[in-house]
């Protein structure tokens, strides 16, 4: 707790916190790379369940530098939003669901990335059914995470 | 405005919205979900036509479409749900008219690429360079819409 109460502290936090630009800066940072990470994520799984197949998998599995992007983007993001709050942070449930489902949705995402780039080729037009159910478990571990982010402020 | 605000708020729907401890975070959720999807979609469509990963088929860009439409009217029905919700809250915001002035411009936008751009690219053989006027309509794409989201966040700050 010690470590905590000493980074909500941080001048950083407060400048996080209380200037005009910080807050407003992180948020919309953190919405903008969840658009992009989230958004080609379901898009590419939607790829591996079947739907789009003139789009072959190795041309959208070359959207992942973006979609990384657009994680990293947050990981910044929400670490500088996390230290303006961050003892409460860690007693919120949503906030700690929601990391272990952006967990999953991680490692699920560089699963398939690495599947694809490997074995893609040798699908056809349908991918294994291993394939396609994680890419049902990476959309249902993102979804609940952006609704588990939204649910923070409630509980 | 404050006529329209008034209006709004003396329905039944505003106070349903209002008076209930789950709608607000129902519709925020769903709203952000239906970012995620318009956002992914338009990512691929746009980039596309700007002239990254060209060995996409034009024609199969195209098949996102719905996807982008799904979240488009996701978002345009949780977004008429908040404003019932909160009138005051939107309908004299800055941020929230330049968002909705933005959406206006991604719609042209879009009649510009369904009417001018999109025959264009159906006479393109795979892997041809886009027109001109398809990375322009691309461009301005992923900037109208990425300004949306950026003033949809940022709508609290100007309140």
């Amino acid at each position: 707790m010690g470590t905590l109460i000493s980074i909500e502290q941080s001048a950083f936090a407060e400048w996080v916190r209380v200037s005009a630009v910080g807050y407003p800066l992180m948020i919309t940072s953190h919405a903008i790379g969840m658009g992009v990470m989230v958004g080609l994520t379901l898009a590419f799984c939607v790829r591996l369940l079947g739907w789009w197949q003139e789009i072959s998998y190795s041309a959208l599995n070359r959207f992942w530098g973006i979609a990384w992007a657009g994680f990293g983007l947050n990981f910044v993001s929400g670490t500088a939003l996390f230290t303006t709050q961050a003892t409460s942070y860690v007693e919120s449930v949503p906030f700690l669901l929601k990391l272990a489902l952006i967990f999953v949705g991680v490692v699920t995402a560089a699963l398939l990335q690495a599947a694809v780039t490997r074995d893609a080729d040798g699908w056809g037009s349908s991918a294994p059914a291993g394939i396609k159910a994680l890419a049902l478990v990476s959309v249902a571990s993102w979804t609940c995470a952006v609704v588990s982010g939204r649910l923070i402020a409630y509980y | 405005m404050t006529s329209v605000a008034a209006w709004i708020e003396s329905t039944s729907l505003s106070r349903f919205i209002i008076n209930r401890s789950w709608t607000w975070p129902t519709l925020e959720s769903l709203h952000f979900l239906g970012l995620c999807v318009l956002i992914g979609a338009v990512l691929i469509m746009d980039l596309r036509l700007i002239g990254f990963q060209r060995e996409i088929p034009f024609r199969a860009v195209h098949k996102l479409m719905p996807f982008a439409l799904l979240g488009f009217t996701v978002n345009l029905l949780t977004g008429v749900m908040f404003v019932f919700g909160e009138p005051q809250l939107y309908l004299d915001n800055p941020a929230f008219r330049i968002k909705m002035s933005l959406i206006v411009l991604a719609g042209l936008n879009f009649v510009l690429y369904y009417y001018k751009v999109d025959p264009l690219l159906t006479r393109l053989g795979p892997d041809s360079p886009p027109p001109p006027l398809a990375k322009g309509v691309g461009a301005a794409s992923l900037i109208f819409w990425f300004g949306v989201l950026a003033y949809g966040r940022l709508l609290p700050y100007f309140g």
